[in-house]
Parts: structure tokens; C-alpha cells; sequence
């Protein structure tokens, strides 16, 4: 039993609150002595952000939906959906394979219909899970399949190309030095810190996930509470499809392949505990870095990208190995 | 009948934190025999039983079995020496069919070559000789699931004789069966016993005491108030013996409360069959009201409907004078009730979140600033405030609550409830699983928030708190109101024998 001595208690607290965050300078540290300061450098920043960027949207939603004890399977094709969708609505009008050829679409309606379809997405996993009662697993591995589909339909399985420059510029501008990526990344970031850390509702989710019953009885709507989770996340994932789709220049039905997997890789690695109740912002971006490190830093190094795999296979049995003895509940 | 004692208990002792559960307790068990094992709710039955089992390793005390010390570390190991149990709430897996269910775990195997294959066909004609054995009429082969409670009730009594036993421990195995069924275990028992089987029987049932058992063990607050042949006892001598004589005056001094009716319940009848119908009550303003009853009454099923928790078929809840209805505890917290859960981890504590989190949840509503944010400041410091003057000991605010003592996180609960400013506080079980001095501290809070005019509605399985804490206690039996004591009439005999009228 702790708690007898205060001051160990802080600092056991303290430092298991930033274990991530120490991980990750460590990485970074090792990385830049191994490339003798090459990867310190701002192309080597740079071209890091924007490589994980889009995962980082990815990893919020899937993060907050973590908290609440949920877990969503449908991140990869729903982002490959709303990718697909958005850059149908911006092909350029000269292209004859365009989806729909010709038609002039107005510059905002890819931004619409790809945030819609990923809110839709999620609205339709939180009822099933929150009122129909069905286990986050099997629910969302449900709609992976159904977004999958929707998507080879859609575009009859090709490859949507061909987008107009302001979109493409979406992405890949910059302001100044910092890539337009990063802007985005920081203010999707503030808005689910402040949501997690300053307001009710955030509470709210730590409290549903902490004890479902015991929020229950505490007079939260635990329902419609896992409803809104799920829709936003839907809408962060609307945000990476959009992104994914004007950084690329393209769609297709390998477009963010296996990104559920990378973002719920990050977050636990980031200290979002699959208990449920436990998680900040921070940790799930720090996630999103140290995963990110490892891969540009392994690639610096040239190491085969078949290894690579196996390297984040058990970094991220490792991650949730030391967060179940974290998290193991104390009788 | 034999002298010599197939089982004994010596002075075991168990401690828990804060806790003595069981004072040196013993007892002697003979072969042939039933005997009863009486006391009330927390007594120290099942300790005993889980100490006998190695479910729990007792702090001192040593357990002889056929004469011969022995010291089991599990269940199963008790199993296998033959003292087998079958427990108050089912524990098989209603998947598989009653033949696997009743082998589980030491299925029979037949050798083909070198290859080891579960032989079904021994297990149907083993289970089928034994059912006959017992006059029971179950197919081997029905899944276990699509038996009534009481059929699977039974095939846990044949799975108990099956391993040969010579003692089986039976908890409260009449909870689920209807009389005739009842009677069919009597017949059951009768047999065992010529078989030179000793039966340990747990009960709170009075007739079954007196119809079936050779000798009464009774407990009480974890200490063996004696063995006594039953036909030297009657209802009113074992009813003294189990509840005790000394009543010492650890209770703060009650004050009057007022006439003025704050929550009217009229007729309420739970959408569940099973559980409280036709329920009336009134509750006044500094009023403590106990709700007593024997494990099974649905005493917590009635308060969680009135929190809104369980739905209600019909009946009425008048909230000082106007009906509500409170369709989940959101709407009951509005109305300004509060309820302390029974199960503290269950639906009480968010073990991983600090204890100004633990404390604030329910009233985040009135902490936002202008920008429709958390005043994290303000939180903060009411959240401590109210837990100062209920003087919970933690190391600081931002402690996880899952590393504090129970009575404390008991404390941190109420100080959630307090900070809602409700003006009825229904409490479930408040002290149950806390230390001794915690206990004590919370009835002064209860007293205290009493003496502010609240309205209390305390649920309890000790009767000694009962008495000592209400205004007036009303007492449950299978789901019905049998009764309401005032504080003079309120005795542990008459709440006792209210509490089991329909027994």
C-alpha cells in the first residue's frame, strides 16, 4: 500500500505521468548520435511531422476513444473512404478519367463530404456500441468491412488522381518553415486538450471509462456520452482522410492501409491504457512521435523494412506489457 | 451416531485490515450429522468456510480432518480429501451439458494407442448412475443453461456428493428452490447423513434450522458463540443467541426529527418480477429511516429504483409533495437525492483517478467559468474542503483514490454525494468492509447531516446499527414491506422475525 510518504508518492507519480515523454527524448537522443546530428536537422523535423502528421488524427480519435474503454478497428478504411470521397469532389476538369469528368465542384465541397462521411462513420459506431450494446471490437471490425466495401464501389476501384492544386495545396503548404501539416496537427491537438483537460464532458470520459457503473450512477448519460466520442473521432478521421488525400494528390484502396493499427499502436505507446480512464493529449502525440522516430530512424540507419516490422511489433508488446503492470488494478 | 469428530476447527483466527473477521474461533463437526451454522450477515460464516477451503489463509488456528491435521491451500485440495461445497450462488458453466458440468475438471479418459480421448460414454452412465442414485430425473446431456435455477441447483448438490465426499458445506442452498424442491434436498440430506455423511449447513431460514439439523453452531462479529444440540434450542433462544445482548452505546445522540414528509413512495413495484412489489413508505425531513431485511429482500433493488437506477411497473415517488419520476440518476441527483452504492469498487470508486475527480464528478455542472470550462482552482478547493470536514486522510488531493483504505474512500463517496447538496441521502451498506474506527466515524457524519436537516435512508445488514442509528426501521422480506418499528419498538428479535415472515 502506498501513500504513506508523500513526497515518494509525488515523485513516483511524476515520473510515471512522463515515462513517454523521457522514452522518446532518450530515442531522439540515440538516434541523433548514431547519425552524428544529421537527424536534428529541420529537413529531418520536418520531414518527420509531416510524415506522422496525419497518423497524429488518427491516434486522437482512436486515443479518446481508448479512455472511454472502446477500442475502433475502422480507422484505416474509413480514412481511405474519406480520402476516396473527398478527392472525387477535387479532380481537375481537364481529366477525363475523373470520376465525375467535367464537373467544376466548388473548392469546399471535398472538405464536406469528407468530414461528413468520417462523422457519419463514427455516429454509426457509437449507436451500435453505446445503444446497441455491441462490443467495440466486433462493432467497429463491422464497419471496417462495410467502409472497405463502400470505398471499392465508389470508385470501382480505382484510383482517384488527378486533384486540383489549391487541394493538394491543403496539405503540402507551408507557413514560412512550418509545414501547413503541423498548424493542423497543433490545433486539432489544443481543441482535444482542452475537451479532455478543461471541460465536463472530458471528465466525463475519464469517468466512463475509470467505471461505467459507477459513472452511471454518478448521473452521467454514459450512452449518449459514448455516442459524441465516437463522432468525434469519426471527424478526426474525416480530417486525416481529407489530409491524406491532398498530401498524396491521389486516393486509392491502399490509401492509409493498416492505420488503425499504427494509431492505436501510438497511443499506447503514448500511455493511453487500455483499462480505460487513463490518457492525455501529450502522451497520445508523444506516442505518435517516438512510433515515428523509430521508423524514420531505422530507415536512416537503413535497416530492411521487413525488420522494421518486427522491431514495432515488440515495441508495442513492451508498451502494453509495462501499462498492464501500471494499471493493474490494486485489491 | 459417532463420537469421534469427523472435522475440527481450532481456534482460527483471520484478520483483515483493520479488521479481526475471525476471534479464535473452533468447532467440531461429526460424521452423520447436520449441522447449522447460524448468525447474522457478516457474522463470520462464510470466512470460516472460505478459511476451511484455503480459499483465505487464516492467520492462526489449525484444522484436524479424520483426526489427522490437515492443511488445505485450495479448494481443490479439500475437494480431493472429500469436503466439498456448494455455494449460495451457482458456479457452472452454463454452456456445456450437465454431464461435462458435474466431471469438470477430472473428466474421465480413455487410451487409444498412445492418444488420451474424453470418454462421454463413461461420463453419461457415471452421471446418469448417480442421478439415479440420488432420485434426481436430469439428462446427462441437457445444456446446463436451459435448466431452471433450481434443477442446476441440484446438479451442483449431485457434482458436491460425486467427489465421494464426507463432508459437504452447504451456504444458503434453499435460496433459490421453491418448498417442494426444498423438501426434495431434505430427502437428499437425510439420505447423506445415513451415509454417514456430515453436512455443514449455512441458513438464515428458522424451520429449516429446526427441521433438519442435529446440532446449531452459532457466530457472531467473528466469534463462535457456542455448539448447541438443537433440540435443546428454540426459535426465540437461537434468535437471542445470533444477534447478542450487548448493545454498547457507540451511537451519537439522535434528535427528533420533524413532521414535514420530504419523499412519499406509494405502491412501488419493480419491473422485475422477482424483486419488491407494493411498497409504501414515508420519509421526513431529519429523519434517519432504517431499511432492514435478510440477504435476498431487495432492499438495494428498492433504493436504486427510487434513484432511478431500476425501472418500476407501477407506483408512485412524491418529492415533497410532487411526483417525479426519475428515469436515471441524473433526474434523481436534480431532485436532490443522493445514493452511496452498495459495492463500493463496483459502482462506487473510478479507481485510477484522483480523489478530487472521485469527489467532483457529479457536481462539474456548477464549476464552469464564463468560457464554459472547468474552474480547476475551485474544484479543487471545495472538493478538499469537504473532504477536510469529514476528515479523510489522504496524502494529497491528486492521490489516486484506489491507494487510500477503504473507510476512507467510503469518505471520499460521501463528500462526492455532500458536494451535490442533496437533502435525501439514501446510504446502502455504508460501513460494510471498513475498519472499526471508520465505522464509527461515519455514523457521526450521518448524525451530523441529520442534525442539518437531511433526510437519511440507511440500509444495513447489521441490526445493531439499525437500531442504533434510525428514527424508525422498516423491514423487507422477499420483496415486501413486512413492516415498520419505531425507534422504541424496534428490537433485534422483532426486526428478525419480521424480516423473515415469509419463511
Amino acid at each position: 500500500m502506498s501513500g504513506k510518504n508523500p513526497a515518494l508518492d509525488q515523485a513516483r507519480t511524476i515520473l510515471s505521468r512522463y515515462t513517454n515523454l523521457v522514452t522518446f527524448i532518450v530515442l531522439a537522443t540515440v538516434l541523433s548520435i548514431l547519425t552524428k546530428g544529421a537527424s536534428l536537422g529541420w529537413d529531418s523535423v520536418q520531414n518527420l511531422v509531416i510524415a506522422e502528421s496525419v497518423r497524429a488524427f488518427a491516434a486522437l480519435g482512436v486515443g479518446i476513444i481508448i479512455i472511454t474503454r472502446g477500442i475502433d478497428l475502422s480507422i484505416g478504411f474509413v480514412v481511405c473512404l474519406v480520402a476516396s470521397v473527398s478527392a472525387s469532389f477535387a479532380q481537375t476538369t481537364d481529366y477525363s478519367a475523373a470520376l465525375y469528368p467535367g464537373v467544376d465542384f466548388p473548392s469546399y465541397l471535398p472538405i464536406v463530404a469528407g468530414l461528413a462521411t468520417g462523422a457519419a462513420f463514427g455516429l454509426f459506431n457509437g449507436v451500435l456500441i453505446a445503444y446497441g450494446k455491441l462490443p467495440p471490437f466486433i462493432a467497429t471490425l463491422g464497419t471496417m468491412s462495410i467502409a472497405k466495401g463502400l470505398q471499392l464501389i465508389y470508385t470501382r476501384a480505382n484510383v482517384i488522381g488527378s486533384l486540383k492544386a489549391p487541394f493538394k495545396n491543403i496539405a503540402q503548404g507551408s507557413v514560412g518553415p512550418v509545414p501547413n501539416l503541423a498548424v493542423y496537427v497543433f490545433i486539432a491537438s489544443f481543441i482535444v486538450w482542452i475537451v479532455l483537460r478543461h471541460t465536463r464532458q472530458g471528465t466525463h470520459l475519464y469517468a466512463i471509462g475509470g467505471n461505467p457503473q459507477a459513472a452511471r450512477v454518478s448521473g452521467i448519460n454514459v450512452e449518449f456520452e459514448l455516442v459524441k466520442v465516437y463522432t468525434y473521432a469519426g471527424i478526426l478521421y474525416g480530417v486525416a482522410g481529407v489530409l491524406q488525400a491532398s498530401r498524396l494528390g491521389l486516393a486509392n484502396a491502399l490509401t492509409a492501409n493498416g492505420m488503425e493499427l499504427d494509431a492505436i499502436a501510438a497511443v499506447t505507446v503514448g500511455g493511453v491504457s487500455q483499462t480505460g480512464g487513463v490518457g492525455t493529449m501529450g502522451g497520445m502525440i508523444v506516442g505518435v512521435l517516438t512510433l515515428g522516430i523509430i521508423n524514420y530512424g531505422m530507415t536512416y540507419l537503413g535497416v530492411d523494412s521487413y525488420f522494421q516490422l518486427l522491431v514495432k511489433g515488440f515495441i508495442i508488446l513492451v508498451a502494453v506489457f509495462a501499462d498492464m503492470k501500471k494499471y493493474k488494478r490494486r485489491a | 451416531m459417532n463420537d469421534v469428530n469427523i472435522l475440527e476447527l481450532r481456534n482460527i483466527t483471520k484478520l483483515f485490515p483493520g479488521v479481526k473477521a475471525l476471534d479464535s474461533v473452533s468447532m467440531q463437526v461429526r460424521p452423520g450429522t447436520v449441522h447449522a451454522l447460524m448468525g447474522e450477515n457478516g457474522a463470520g460464516k462464510s470466512t470460516l468456510m472460505r478459511c476451511l477451503f484455503g480459499i483465505y489463509k487464516m492467520d492462526e488456528g489449525e484444522i484436524f480432518f479424520k483426526g489427522n491435521k490437515a492443511v488445505f491451500n485450495s479448494a481443490k485440495d479439500a475437494l480431493e480429501s472429500g469436503i466439498s461445497m456448494i455455494h449460495q450462488e451457482l458456479m457452472n458453466v452454463p454452456d456445456r451439458c450437465v454431464k461435462e458440468n458435474i466431471w469438470l475438471g477430472r473428466e474421465p479418459f480413455k487410451m487409444r494407442g498412445f492418444l488420451k480421448f474424453l470418454d462421454h460414454k463413461k461420463m453419461y452412465d457415471d452421471t446418469l448412475s448417480l442421478m439415479r442414485r440420488l432420485e434426481m430425473d436430469i439428462d446427462p446431456n441437457r445444456r446446463m443453461g436451459d435448466l431452471s435455477i433450481s434443477l442446476q441447483q441440484t446438479c451442483e448438490i449431485a457434482r458436491a456428493v460425486s467427489y465421494n465426499a464426507s463432508i459437504v458445506v452447504m451456504d444458503e442452498p434453499t435460496s433459490s428452490l421453491s418448498d417442494n424442491e426444498a423438501a426434495h434436498l431434505f430427502r437428499i440430506i437425510e439420505d447423506l447423513k445415513r451415509r454417514g455423511i456430515a453436512i455443514i449447513y449455512i441458513t438464515h431460514r428458522m424451520n429449516e434450522v429446526f427441521k433438519i439439523s442435529d446440532t446449531v453452531s452459532v457466530m457472531r462479529d467473528g466469534k463462535m458463540v457456542g455448539t448447541f444440540r438443537t433440540a435443546d434450542l428454540n426459535e426465540e433462544k437461537l434468535i437471542r443467541l445470533m444477534v447478542g445482548r450487548d448493545n454498547a452505546n457507540i451511537f451519537p445522540y439522535m434528535t427528533p426529527c420533524s413532521d414535514e414528509v420530504v419523499l412519499k413512495v406509494e405502491g412501488l413495484t419493480s419491473d422485475d418480477p422477482r424483486s419488491f412489489r407494493n411498497v409504501s413508505f414515508e420519509l421526513h425531513k431529519g429523519e434517519i429511516l432504517g431499511i432492514g431485511g435478510l440477504v435476498g429482500a431487495q432492499r438495494t433493488e428498492l433504493v436504486e429504483a427510487i434513484f432511478g437506477l431500476r425501472g418500476i411497473t407501477s407506483g408512485s415517488i412524491f418529492h415533497r409533495g410532487l411526483e417525479v419520476r426519475n428515469a436515471n440518476p441524473r433526474k434523481a441527483i436534480g431532485h436532490g437525492i443522493a445514493l452511496l452504492t452498495e459495492d463500493r469498487r463496483g459502482s462506487g470508486i473510478f479507481p485510477l483517478l484522483s480523489i478530487t475527480t472521485n469527489t467532483s464528478v457529479p457536481s462539474l455542472k456548477s464549476f464552469r467559468n464564463k468560457l464554459g470550462l472547468l474552474d480547476h482552482g475551485e474544484i479543487r478547493k471545495v472538493s478538499e474542503r469537504i473532504n477536510q470536514s469529514l476528515k479523510t486522510k489522504t496524502p494529497t488531493m491528486e492521490t489516486l483514490i484506489q491507494d487510500l483504505s477503504g473507510g476512507n474512500q467510503q469518505k471520499v463517496l460521501i463528500s462526492r454525494w455532500l458536494m451535490t447538496e442533496p437533502d435525501i441521502f439514501i446510504m446502502d451498506e455504508p460501513t460494510r468492509g471498513i475498519d472499526v474506527g471508520a465505522k464509527f466515524e461515519i455514523y457521526t457524519i450521518i448524525a451530523e447531516l441529520m442534525k442539518q436537516g437531511k433526510s437519511i435512508i440507511l440500509v444495513s445488514s447489521e441490526m445493531t446499527e439499525l437500531i442504533g442509528m434510525s428514527h424508525r426501521v422498516m423491514v423487507l422480506c422477499d420483496g415486501r414491506h413486512t413492516g415498520t418499528l419505531s425507534r422504541t419498538e424496534a428490537t433485534q428479535e422483532r426486526i428478525m422475525r419480521l424480516a423473515a415472515l415469509f419463511n
